[in-house]
């Protein structure tokens, strides 16, 4: 009976991957280092990991224990000093440890995009909204045209509930809130409806109630599109609320992962 | 559409452009004549040579009083510029005929010289950056490196005579002087002939500094954060860095560029001397060192105007490359920090 509820509740996607019984992302073993002149640094130690179809899965611990070295590291966005020592990626049963640059690109985006921790930064202060917007529509769907294009931004602004879209889409980074600005990167974010969606200290930066509305709107997307989220964030709240099951992390090591209630039941995590 | 384009707004603002750029070419003029006229030496000088040490004091006050250099700096001024606004630059002490024809001879050759080696600075600065900036710190980024430090350490007048001496007196390929053959009057092949050398020595003399400066800008623009996100979108390196990179490095560099025109053009100076260019490089230089305040004037008014037409453009393009820039015309909603 649960079953059938979650099912339903994460709609058909999710159905499908149960009946195929079939885990979006899988990470086992995953070992990143940083190589610097003065040495290495382990960033991720022996990190294992799955993500159902459709689940939320909050990654929490203090700030430096790796979390966001993890996520960047699934997207292969690390820097150049950065390396995967040992472990394997898979996506849909499939390995990805050893793609390319060149399918990475293919990747990105399309089945996994990212929500960055700083909205302002996060988008280019010199493109208008709109187009940075369109830009992913233009690698999603290079078949339509101009107007095509535009209605597709309208829609995707509107789904991530910013108004007047058509006027919207000609303002400047600069010129949004914060709010404004990460709902933004969402929308670029879900323009090629991704499968997993990273979403990095996404709520940080953010005030209370803007944090808790955009909560929600993750929350609405995952009903909607059936999208599995690796919500990061250090705050125990969020996690409650929004995660079907957390993962903890200490000093690059993954050291428990379990349902929410199961984890808030013990003791309050570090 | 031209109705769409000249609204209103556009209309104030070319005019409020324009009195901007007039009211900056009048405060040159005010500068260069009072500035000119402080300077220590002696017109007459320009105008009788030697003969000036000859004359007797009275002699001298009268050649001054024709000359129109007695009376008071203010009158002499409004003078000037009633003769100038009429296109009268009077005449240059030291070759005696009107202005505008000592000019005229030079300055279509400076332009080419200065103008085509702005362009060719321009292009070949971008390209080299982006191809640096893309290549950070491989093997193709180290050497261009090293070699462009190395060229733009090269004084320019040894490496005309470096130029001169390979390809026109060993190899004979190019001519050595001028700037078109004495009987030919000046056919196109001719005289690009005799511009490869000049040229090359302008280019080189500068190019690596401005491609220097556009590495290092777009590197710190391949640094922000949004460059992440704009990754994150699956867009190859390259892409990012031409259509992300760029437009924030971009302002910066044109502004450079402006600010460089007036630079490379008096530049062209040494280059026209060592291969015998007649330009206008040389009169610029020996009216102010001979007091030729008419013929000084123009030459000034002439590399200021363009100066100011530049940043002007720049300025207009820039706006349009990053909103942020044009702090009075942001509407409603936009939040520009200024100190």
């Amino acid at each position: 009976m649960d079953k059938v509820r979650e099912c339903l509740k994460s709609g058909i996607l999710c159905m499908l991957a149960e009946v195929v019984g079939m885990d979006v992302l899988t990470v086992k073993n995953l070992s990143v280092s940083f190589f610097r002149t003065e040495g290495e640094i382990e960033a991720l130690k022996n990190v294992s990991f799955t993500l159902r179809e459709g689940e939320i899965l909050a990654v929490m611990g203090k700030t430096g224990c790796g979390k966001s070295v993890l996520c960047k590291s699934i997207l292969k966005l690390l820097p150049d000093i950065a390396k995967i020592k040992t472990g394997h990626i898979y996506i849909r049963g499939e390995e990805i440890t050893g793609y390319s640059e060149k399918q990475m690109q293919g990747l990105r985006g399309r089945f996994f995009s990212m929500v960055f921790q700083n909205p302002m930064t996060a988008l280019n202060p010199c493109m208008s909204v709109g187009e940075q917007i369109g830009e992913m529509v233009r690698l999603r769907r290079p078949e339509f045209s101009g107007r095509e294009r535009k209605k597709r931004v309208a829609e995707l602004m509107e789904l991530v509930g910013l108004d007047h879209a058509g006027e919207r889409a000609r303002q400047y980074p600069f010129q949004l809130s914060g709010g404004m600005a990460q709902r933004c990167v969402i929308a670029i974010a879900l323009a090629a409806e991704p499968a997993v969606l990273f979403a990095d200290e996404a709520t940080t930066a953010l005030d209370a109630t803007v944090q808790a509305q955009i909560l929600e709107l993750l929350l609405k997307l995952r009903e909607r599109t059936g999208m599995s989220i690796v919500l990061v964030t250090h705050n125990p709240g969020v996690a409650a609320r929004t995660a079907d099951r957390v993962a903890l992390m200490r000093d690059g090591e993954l050291y428990r992962i379990g349902d929410v209630e199961e984890i808030f039941d013990e003791s309050t995590p570090n | 559409m031209w109705r769409k384009f000249l609204t209103n707004r556009h209309l104030i603002k070319m005019v409020n452009n324009i009195g901007k750029f007039l009211i900056s070419v009048l405060v040159l003029s005010v500068l260069v004549f009072t500035l000119s006229r402080l300077a220590p030496g002696d017109p007459l000088y320009a105008y009788y040579g030697e003969r000036v040490e000859k004359m007797s004091v009275e002699e001298q006050d009268q050649a001054r009083e024709r000359l129109g250099l007695q009376a008071p700096l203010f009158t002499q001024y409004v003078r000037w510029l009633q003769r100038a606004v009429h296109g009268d630059f009077g005449i240059s002490y030291q070759y005696k005929t009107d202005v505008k024809e000592v000019i005229a001879a030079g300055i279509v050759n400076t332009l080419l010289l200065g103008g085509l080696g702005f362009v060719l600075i321009f292009a070949l600065a971008l390209f080299l950056g982006l191809f640096c900036a893309w290549r950070e710190d491989r093997l193709a980024d180290r050497v261009v490196c090293r070699i462009g430090t190395v060229t733009s350490c090269i004084p320019e007048f040894w490496l005309s005579l470096l130029l001169l001496l390979i390809f026109s007196v060993w190899l004979d390929w190019l001519p050595s002087s001028g700037a078109y053959a004495a009987g030919g009057g000046g056919s196109l092949p001719d005289r690009a002939a005799h511009l490869v050398l000049p040229l090359s020595v302008v280019v080189l003399g500068h190019l690596w500094y401005y491609a220097f400066q556009i590495r290092n800008r777009l590197l710190e623009e391949v640094r922000a954060d949004y460059v992440l996100l704009a990754r994150m979108k699956g867009l190859s390196g390259r892409r990012v860095l031409y259509r992300h990179c760029l437009r924030g490095a971009l302002p910066s560099y044109l502004s450079m560029m402006a600010i460089a025109l007036p630079h490379i053009l008096g530049g062209t100076y040494v280059v026209e001397t060592v291969f015998s260019y007649p330009g206008i490089g040389k009169l610029a230089y020996e009216s102010a060192r001979y007091q030729d305040y008419n013929l000084l004037m123009v030459v000034s008014l002439l590399t200021g105007t363009l100066v100011i037409l530049c940043n002007l453009t720049a300025r207009l393009v820039n706006e349009r490359i990053d909103p942020r820039m044009g702090v009075r015309s942001v509407s409603a909603g936009g939040e520009v920090r200024r100190l």
